[in-house]
């Protein structure tokens, strides 16, 4: 007999930032070497021959009038009016924003100026920015109005605005968008348009496929929210989502898609910069879809430390962490995250012979620019490769970026007055097998940091339901289901008279074998809220788990009423009816729940069941 | 060394002199100034109500986000200094920014209205602005008491403290009305370059 859980009610837990990356035409100009010589007179830099080529392939992607940057490099007339600033950001190399040195390799719409295409600009403005002959001036890049991966299948906004106020510092913000669809969708390409690109610096998105999210959302009155991204709000099946200007990430390759399900919400963390006016902020995400389940997962391998502990002062706190692959993987993509006290950020694979390849390197970090590097040239690294990370922070008063004045000592955390150090590395494995036994290595050591962080977060705030829900779920993914159930416990004792927190205690004393007590919590949980499918389904599984094959049916047909595209309950509800001799009902509930396109083992597991309730059996 | 902070230094050194000039001849130097007022009236920029205790001149403009971000603080510094006879002037040096848009920016931004435009940036180079936002403190007698930035909030180009440490405008009023010796800033403003808005 298979008994099987419902996902849990509540959550909430840990953040990480994302972006993307999208291609950018190379520049096609030979001004960059030209730069360089020392032959050129200075005269002979002008705008249409010299400089329109550098600025028309790495800056107008977002310096066009339509763009997210502040102006426009596509005349001579609006890019002279910032002489003197373009000169000035691209020396700093404070722009294009691309903060990866080279030595990490090419990456996808990297932007990055060489040296002498910064040493011509500058010899642009100090000759007087001259226009030279427009007849000069190569073709104006092509730039996408509207949506650049084509015609969304589903465009998703929250449903009103956010206003942002005037002033004061930086505002980082939640919003939790249903994604309406009545089946399962298979997802190539997420696009984001900021609706206020004068504001939205970045954005990190996730998907949650629990209610979690949305509860956040819900009890703050203004759209979005303010706090802890949910622990359910994950990078779905291993792709990174995410947003940062000019970088729109391509659409997935035929058989890469992502599922969404029924009943999923996106999560969209915005970073917002106030303007000087109030703004008003509405992004829009579209989505693309495809037909065909995905063949390959990849799966995100997470490096990072999550007790980092920097003392007030400390110029130079460096951590590292590091995992060896168990087996071959193909390197598709990195991001690194940490907020404003990170200074530098190095990723490094070391081969079994000893060779060694950086994956990124960033000796400037800036909070504010969180792409994601996706390789042009994926590569693959041989089982026994060391996966390295070492991030050093600066927590003195004279990193200027430093939000504490004077500064204090800084611990592990999501909000931004907090440190977090973290590289996610995009790896496909050669098959499923290997994705399974690279899981099976990675996920302990996950969320044994997880556990660290959580923990810390709740000694800080000891009162907060969503971090026990949250720490309680991680455990049980841990096989700690003790500690589990002390934390729902904890949850159950700040919120008794929710039927959510009912629920998940309950259903952690199932996973610990404590049956009579769960049948208690789910009774609670029902008393609560009569009109609850989950706490219906997994009450009935326990009940048949039992023997109880009368009141698991009444259970579990009350699920399935409330909740019909519930495949656990289906499933389970044909098992009672197997039990009692009813094949024919047994089938057909199979057959309905399988076609809901349910994920693996249960797919598999249902075929099975469908088999042998056609012949009348319950097992071989 | 980069660029354009040395070249802001430089400009400094000179106007350091030029303003011991203006100490002396504030008299006949200011009034030969005369700016566009939103109606393109021309209009001395120095002349103010008899009760005024010093003018900030803010160099500004409608496009530059570093600009923008400051409204408000310069509001915030209106409402706390106005009341104390000090005059808040917007200037907006850009030629390209026409009356109705500056119009529409006071009014978004919630600037004091006030404000004058500077098309051949003479009022930039009579006070040694160089970038927008910056601003410039007079004293009733014409005296440059005060050339530079807001706040430390903007370290440079990219580099931006999450809050300002240092008010140095604020503290630059405080001791002129104070009578105490007006503290100068520590670097230059950081922003969008006045020089490149010449037509």
């Amino acid at each position: 007999m298979t008994v099987r859980f419902s996902r849990f009610a509540t959550a909430s837990g840990v953040v990480l930032a994302a972006s993307i990356v999208a291609a950018v035409p190379e520049a096609s100009h030979a001004a960059g070497n030209r730069g360089s010589s020392p032959g050129v007179p200075v005269e002979a830099v002008t705008f249409s021959k010299d400089i329109a080529p550098i600025l028309f392939a790495r800056c107008a992607v977002c310096h066009n009038p339509a763009g997210s940057a502040p102006f426009s490099v596509l005349t001579y007339r609006s890019a002279k009016q910032r002489a003197s600033l373009i000169a000035s950001a691209t020396k700093r190399r404070f722009m294009p924003p691309w903060k990866a040195e080279p030595e990490s390799g090419d990456f996808i719409g990297q932007p990055r100026l060489t040296d002498g295409e910064i040493d011509l600009i500058q010899r642009w403005v100090e000759g007087g920015a001259a226009e030279g002959d427009p007849h000069d001036l190569p073709p104006r890049p092509r730039i996408a109005g509207g949506w650049e991966l084509g015609t969304p299948d589903l465009i998703v906004s929250p449903s009103q605005a956010y206003t942002l106020a005037a002033g004061g510092s930086d505002v980082f913000r939640i919003f939790v968008i249903p994604l309406p669809t009545d089946r399962v969708r298979y997802v190539r390409g997420l696009e984001f348009h900021p609706g206020n690109p004068r504001v939205v610096h970045h954005a990190n998105i996730r998907i949650d496929r629990t209610p979690a999210s949305r509860t956040f959302d819900d009890e703050d009155p203004a759209p979005g929210y303010e706090g802890l991204m949910a622990h359910s709000a994950v990078y779905p099946d291993g792709h990174f989502l995410g947003w940062t200007p000019g970088q729109v990430a391509p659409l997935l390759p035929k058989g890469l898609a992502w599922r969404l399900d029924p009943g999923t919400d996106l999560v969209v963390e915005l970073h917002m910069q106030p303007s000087g006016r109030p703004e008003p902020v509405q992004p829009a995400v579209g989505l693309f879809f495809g037909d065909d389940p995905p063949e390959r997962t990849p799966l995100m391998l997470r490096l990072g430390r999550q007790n980092i502990d920097i003392p007030a002062g400390e110029k130079n706190y460096t951590i590292t962490d590091s995992f060896v692959v168990p087996v071959d993987v193909e390197v598709q993509a990195v991001q690194p995250h940490a907020h404003y006290l990170a200074r530098d950020v190095k990723g490094v694979a070391t081969l079994p012979d000893g060779t060694t390849r950086t994956l990124i390197s960033i000796k400037d970090w800036d909070f504010r620019w969180q792409h994601v590097y996706r390789y042009v040239t994926p590569f693959t690294l041989p089982k026994g490769t060391t996966l390295a990370m070492r991030y050093t922070f600066d927590n003195s008063a004279g990193n200027p970026r430093n939000p504490q004045r004077p500064p204090e000592r800084v611990l592990w955390g999501q909000r931004s007055r907090d440190e977090m150090g973290d590289l996610w590395i995009q790896v496909l494995t050669r098959n499923n097998r290997d994705l399974e036994t690279l899981t099976r290595g990675v996920r302990p050591k996950v969320l044994a940091e997880d556990v660290f962080g959580y923990e810390r977060e709740i000694q800080r705030d000891p009162a907060s339901v969503a971090l026990h829900d949250d720490v309680a779920q991680v455990y049980l993914q841990l096989g700690r289901s003790a500690e589990a159930v002390a934390h729902f416990d904890a949850s159950l004792r700040l919120n008794p008279q929710s039927a959510a927190t009912h629920f998940n205690l309950g259903t952690a004393l199932t996973v610990a074998g404590r049956f009579d007590e769960a049948i208690e919590q789910y009774g609670a949980a029902l008393r609560l809220n009569p009109d609850y499918p989950r706490a219906h389904n997994n009450l009935g599984s326990v009940l048949l788990q039992r023997g109880h094959v009368q009141d698991a049916t009444a259970h579990l047909t009350e699920a399935v009423r409330l909740e019909p595209a519930n495949v656990e309950a289906r499933s389970n509800l044909a098992v009672a009816y197997a039990a009692a001799g009813e094949y024919e009902r047994a089938v057909e509930l199979v057959q309905t729940a399988l076609g809901l396109a349910p994920l693996e083992p249960l797919a598999t597991l249902l075929r099975d069941h469908l088999e042998l309730y056609k012949e009348r059996r319950t097992k071989r | 060394m980069e660029r354009a902070p040395r070249l802001d230094r430089r400009t400094w050194l000179l106007l350091a002199v030029s303003a011991a000039f203006a100490l002396r001849l504030s008299a006949a130097s200011a009034p030969a100034l005369r700016l566009p007022d939103l109606d393109n009236r021309l209009v001395d920029p120095f002349q103010t109500a008899a009760d005024t205790r010093a003018i900030v001149f803010l160099f500004i403009s409608v496009d530059c986000p570093i600009s923008n971000r400051y409204a408000p603080e310069i509001r915030r510094l209106n409402e706390a200094f106005a009341p104390r006879g000090v005059v808040f002037r917007p200037v907006y040096p850009n030629p390209a920014e026409s009356p109705e848009a500056i119009r529409g920016h006071l009014k978004d931004y919630r600037y004091p209205a006030s404000a004058l435009r500077d098309p051949r940036q003479q009022l930039a180079r009579f006070a040694g602005a160089t970038i927008t936002p910056e601003a410039v403190v007079y004293d009733r007698q014409g005296r440059r008491l005060y050339l530079g930035r807001i706040d430390d909030r903007y370290v440079a180009l990219g580099l931006e403290r999450p809050a300002p440490t240092r008010h140095d405008l604020e503290e630059a009023l405080d001791a002129t009305l104070a009578g105490k010796p007006v503290p100068q800033p520590t670097a230059p403003a950081v922003g969008c370059f006045i020089a490149d808005f010449a037509q």
